[in-house]
């Protein structure tokens, strides 16, 4: 058992196995379950979370990994009981349909919206390439994430 | 029963109608928060861990099944074989397979054992350290197998459709030009993002399995069978759950995770790999399809002979379904004095195919759409105009079977919509950019779909209805939600039909102990058929709320009130889909057995690409997809429905091939059995064709298949205008386009350029009438 700690969505969080994927911990020993396993091989990213706010699939990673770092999954974008400027475009847009890959597809999207110096329809492509949806045909979604970026007001 | 409701509409009240807004998902907020609870999310306090032992052989006899190492295991409580299962066969057709094979397997990853233990990791190391002994059967890899055994005693024919009208023969022979199109698709994956797995519980005689289905009824009867249990002693709720397409159609997880909590008495969850879902589920049937088509030099189509080899894999699950459903396509929207379908659906050794969004008509649409191309180019005619000057009119006879096509197929303006589009118009402009080895071209294809059972099937649903004292409509009604928002669609319609606030509606779906049987989540049929039925019980309270005296002008709380005091608050409704007006040349008896259908949806799509001539490669640059989905409830949610099904065509046409070796899967993971990425999906412009199906709720149908159809030969239209070349295979993977461009520039073409010369097409009509499933020629 490790001594050091995360901060998963800002609270710290210790008592986690170093050598579980960072998946597991958040899914079963934190209960945040909105990350979600769709391969378990780093090619889905329906568990994409963010580590030190890089866009990471927590099943390629080992929860030692994130030891004094900074974790934030779809849960921790806004505060509880509400939702941030990208997740109400994703509302707004019905840019999900079964919505099982969305939570990965939101935190993907929040980091490249804090993070690319330009947004634009190519760079959302390409910042969501990581996250398979099987049933949107990603038009809605990329809608979704443009029109966050045009309001200037990011995730 | 005759649908009463059907003017229905016309009492929209003073309510401000919210059938044809765009409203989110009951459930999009906790979607996009993480905090939506999907089946496999579930977790109780001391459940166990499910895993399941597989088949390491595509063909082979079990001669011994030791599970002592695996029982002795710290943390097993359970291992279960096929003499642990009361009835061990999937449903009532032996052919379907056992729950856990204990005698013979006939595909890799076919279930052996399963395990319960108390985490996740014992499960899955005591599933591997179940010995198996096998003795090796030939393996049968495919309809062509040479191989000495048949997969079952009754043979490797699982089943074979044959109609025709008129004289196809006779019609080819006179003909004054035949296309002859030989294609093959293959195998795909549903790659539905939330693998199968749930919970199920057994608790005081009674069994509840929280798991995804298309088809909870369906699922009931499934556990019900092999736990040799009551049917209300099962309980199943199907949702959420992480996509479908086809996938939970008839998915064992349901039965396995049932059999365990029945076993042990224990609340269990099971979670299947990707890696398994991928080896043991089913796929999109691959198919053989060869098409001749008879035209005139006009271009007026005299004959469609068409020929289908399904390969249904060890089971046979949807396959006779699959090929029926091809049989009713087979001729498109085309209307034809003489038409011909032989189809046979085959068993094998390789991948278990069932059913997939299209269900047996993205593969002969494929031939169909290209041979039509073919023969435009042949006569010099415009693509468009060919298709439309021989489009099936509404009203006219089908041309296969004779039945009335419907009145509000509006083939003829959803292709006129598409054709509409810059994209198709500015087509010459848009070629006339190719640079250096990237060759520009734009392709139009379409297909109709029908939308339910089809005729003589008794196709049924239902809703019931409950007003609550304190002004909430509670509405419980099928098929399932799997991800198209058809819950929303359903309290759309029944707003407007009672004329009260959407906000005050409650959808319940998916829970087979609340929900009236509603049937599946297929056919393209919930919106139809579901909606039908919410519009129907909806409308016997709306008739109490005209009566004098109930609906005072009162708060609708009031009015509740008064409803349930006064023993009027609950309903039950079920819509019968209709039939068609006249079954043609169908047998009356044999109804069922061709099942047409009385409804269509229709989707034509333009595609925009390039292709490099040197490697192969397709780029995609814009869909533009044409849908007539009658009166769309839900806008966005249609629209969403479209852009999905363009991408999984996409899938279908670029990349996607489910591939074995000798009934050895190869492409097992989402690392070499690839779907399209948000950079593979081009930008999909929808149109929704304003139309109206009469016996549809406020006016829809169902859509949500037709617009994976046209895609794959839309594509394969566009690489032939820009290259000459005419894809036979799918997919146009860049090995097969660039051996089909060497092939065209040199001698002995496996793949034949469209623009062929007067010998060839002589020599197309001497072919010989006998076809095996393998191309002849080498596939590129």
């Amino acid at each position: 058992m490790s001594g050091d700690s995360m901060r998963v969505n800002g609270t710290p969080a210790r008592g986690h196995d170093p050598g579980a994927r960072l998946l597991d911990v958040l899914r079963d020993d934190l209960g945040l379950r909105g990350v979600k396993e769709g391969c378990g091989i780093g090619e889905c990213g329906s568990c994409t979370v963010l580590l030190d706010g890089e866009p990471v699939c927590s099943c390629l990673v080992f929860a030692g990994q994130a030891e004094g770092r900074d974790v934030v999954t779809a849960e921790g974008l806004a505060p509880a009981g509400e939702l941030g400027r990208l997740q109400q475009e994703f509302v707004d847009h019905q840019a999900l349909q079964c919505g099982y890959c969305i939570p990965g597809v939101v935190v993907s999207a929040a980091a490249h919206l804090a993070g690319a110096d330009h947004v634009d329809e190519s760079s959302v492509r390409e910042a969501l390439s990581g996250n398979l949806c099987r049933c949107t045909g990603y038009s809605k979604l990329v809608a979704a994430v443009l029109a966050t970026a045009d309001d200037g007001d990011q995730a | 029963m005759t649908r009463e409701t059907t003017q229905g509409t016309s009492r929209a009240p003073a309510h401000t109608g919210v059938v044809g807004r765009s409203l989110p998902a009951d459930d999009a907020a906790a979607i996009v928060a993480g905090d939506l609870e999907y089946v496999t999310d579930r977790r109780v306090d001391g459940m166990l861990h499910g895993a399941v032992h597989r088949s390491a052989h595509p063909h082979a006899r079990i001669v011994s099944v030791d599970t002592a190492r695996a029982a002795s295991e710290p943390g097993v409580v359970a291992v279960l074989t096929a003499g642990d299962v009361p009835c061990n066969q999937l449903g009532t057709d032996s052919e379907n397979g056992a729950v856990l094979a204990g005698d013979v397997v006939r595909q890799v990853g076919e279930a052996i054992a399963l395990v319960a233990a108390a985490d996740p990791e014992t499960a899955r190391r005591a599933a591997d350290l179940i010995e198996v002994g096998y003795e090796p059967l030939p393996v049968v890899d495919g309809p062509d197998s040479p191989a000495p055994v048949t997969v079952h005693p009754r043979g490797n024919v699982a089943g074979t459709l044959t109609f025709e009208s008129g004289d196809v023969a006779t019609a080819l022979s006179s003909s004054d030009l035949v296309v002859d199109v030989d294609t093959t698709t293959s195998a795909q994956e549903h790659v539905a993002i939330e693998t199968p797995g749930g919970m199920a519980e057994w608790d005081l005689g009674k069994i509840t399995v929280w798991c995804g289905s298309q088809n909870p009824g369906l699922h009931r009867k499934l556990v019900a069978h092999a736990l040799r249990l009551n049917l209300d002693d099962v309980r199943l709720v199907s949702n959420p759950v992480g996509g479908a397409f086809g996938s939970r159609n008839d998915d064992p997880a349901p039965v396995y995770l049932a059999l365990l909590a029945w076993h042990t008495t224990r609340p269990v969850h099971l979670h299947l790999s990707r890696r398994e879902t991928i080896v043991a589920g089913p796929k999109r049937h691959p198919y053989r399809t060869r098409v001749r088509l008879g035209f005139d030099r006009a271009g007026t189509l005299r004959a469609i002979d068409s020929r289908a080899v399904a390969d249904t894999g060890p089971y046979v699950t949807a396959g006779r379904n699959v090929l029926k459903t091809s049989a009713e396509l087979s001729s498109g929207p085309y209307a034809a004095p003489n038409a011909r379908f032989d189809g046979t659906v085959a068993y094998s050794n390789n991948a278990n195919a069932g059913a997939f969004r299209g269900f047996g008509a993205p593969q002969v649409a494929f031939a169909l759409e290209t041979a039509v191309s073919e023969a435009a180019v042949e006569l010099g005619l415009d693509p468009v105009q060919i298709r439309r000057a021989n489009l099936t009119r509404p009203g006219d006879a089908h041309s296969l079977y004779g039945h009335t096509v419907s009145r509000s197929l509006r083939a003829s303006q959803t292709l006129d919509a598409a054709a509409a589009h810059p994209w198709w118009r500015d087509r010459d402009a848009w070629a006339a950019g190719s640079a250096g080895p990237w060759r520009r071209g734009t392709g139009i294809a379409m297909a109709i779909k029908g939308v339910g059972m089809g005729s003589g099937k008794g196709d049924t649903a239902r809703a019931r209805l409950i007003v609550s004292a304190t002004g909430t409509v509670n509405i419980w009604a099928g098929p399932n939600h799997t991800g198209q928002a058809i819950g929303t669609a359903y309290r759309q319609i029944a707003a407007d039909t009672l004329g009260i606030d959407h906000d005050r509606i409650r959808v319940h779906v998916g829970d087979s102990e609340l929900v009236p049987e509603s049937g599946a989540t297929a056919a393209s049929r919930s919106m139809y058929a579901g909606g039908s039925a919410v519009h129907q019980v909806c409308g016997r309270l709306r008739a109490v709320l005209d009566e004098p005296g109930v609906d005072t002008g009162a708060s609708f709380d009031d009015v509740a009130a008064h409803l349930v005091a006064s023993g009027r608050a609950e309903y039950e409704a079920e819509f019968v889909l209709p039939d068609v007006d006249d079954i043609g040349r169908i047998p009356p008896e044999a109804l069922a057995d061709y099942a047409p259908h009385a409804v269509y949806g229709c989707s034509a799509q333009v595609v925009r690409l390039e292709v490099n001539t040197l490697t192969g490669e397709i780029r995609l640059h814009g869909v533009v997809c044409a849908v007539d989905a009658g009166v769309a409830v839900n806008p966005g949610a249609t629209v969403g429905q479209a852009e999905g099904g363009v991408a999984q065509g996409v899938g279908f046409a670029l990349f996607e091939e489910y591939r074995l070796d000798a009934g050895v899967p190869v492409t097992t993971s989402l690392e070499n059995y690839l779907i399209p990425t948000a950079m593979d999906v081009p930008p999909i412009e929808t149109v929704l064709v304003t139309g109206h199906e009469n016996t549809g709720p406020f006016g829809a149908k169902g859509m949500s298949e037709v617009v994976v159809v046209p895609t794959a030969p839309a594509i394969a239209a566009a690489v032939g205008s820009a290259t000459g070349f005419w894809p036979r295979h799918l997919p146009m993977t860049p090995e097969r386009v660039r051996a089909g461009l060497s092939a065209m520039s040199g001698e002995g073409t496996s793949e034949r350029s469209g623009r062929r010369s007067a010998a060839e097409r002589a020599r197309t009509r001497a072919r010989p009438e006998n076809m095996s499933a393998e191309p002849a020629e080498g596939a590129s």
